[in-house]
């Protein structure tokens, strides 16, 4: 997770590299971690219940690897837009945009977190908790 | 950063593509593969960030701000379905013994 951020500041997204360390290596692999230990080590078990499903989920895998690698062969880029190199991907130019066109989206993801914050807690809660 | 010249950002788009294909690969492999049920939470946000670094990547590409922000909505999206199940985990595991994806093949609890 931290080398795809690298990546993304490669890429001069400079706020999305600073929101993929904090969200993922910050945030969702704390939480991870916290899971794991609160369940204890997991114990692989070599069962599984489809008989051939290793070896059709590695066909069905490098099928669309093919698919994938295909799809990259036929790719024709576009010349971009010349914008201003100096201000692309600014944590300035991504709020300002954040905030006036694309206002509608960002306030439907905060609700978004918002719910699956309380239905977390729902869902997390002891038994016999509730009043 | 680079001079932005026409050939070298043709070939570290592809590259990066690539990259985000093979990720993509790996996470669903291990969806497939993988019984444990945390696991497969992981890979699926695996090819979650697959999916952005592609995102990321066309952004650079056609010098377009679209991609960066549908790349942080995908991102809050993600921080939201490992929270909500991973807390559907817990509270299966608090109930019964569940090391195997397929003991869960029944709705009613």
């Amino acid at each position: 997770m931290v080398a795809l951020s690298v990546l993304f500041l490669l890429l001069s997204a400079q706020f999305v590299f600073v929101a993929q360390v904090i969200v993922y290596a910050g945030a969702v692999m704390v939480l991870f971690l916290f899971v794991i230990a609160l369940m204890g080590p997991a114990k692989e078990i070599g069962r599984s219940r489809l008989r051939f499903q290793t070896s059709l989920s590695a066909l069905f895998v490098l099928a669309l690897f093919g698919l994938l690698w295909a799809m990259l062969q036929g790719v024709q880029y576009r010349q971009p837009e010349q914008t201003d190199l100096n201000a692309f991907g600014t944590v300035q130019w991504i709020g300002v945009y954040l905030f006036t066109n694309y206002l509608y989206p960002f306030e439907l993801t905060s609700i978004l977190l918002l719910v699956a914050a309380i239905g977390a807690i729902y869902l997390s809660r002891k038994e016999g908790d509730e009043r | 950063m680079s001079g932005f010249s026409a050939g070298g950002s043709q070939l570290d788009t592809s590259w990066f593509l690539l990259l985000a294909a093979v990720l993509f690969i790996l996470g669903t492999i291990g969806v497939l593969v993988r019984r444990n049920p945390l696991v497969i939470l992981i890979c699926i946000e695996l090819m979650l960030n697959a999916a952005n670094l592609t995102l990321v990547a066309f952004s650079r590409q056609l010098q377009n701000y679209e991609g960066q922000l549908f790349a942080l909505m995908s991102m809050t999206v993600a921080a939201a379905e490992a929270v909500v199940g991973l807390a559907i985990l817990v509270d299966i595991f608090r109930h019964r013994d569940a090391e195997d994806i397929d003991d869960l093949s029944e709705l009613k609890g």
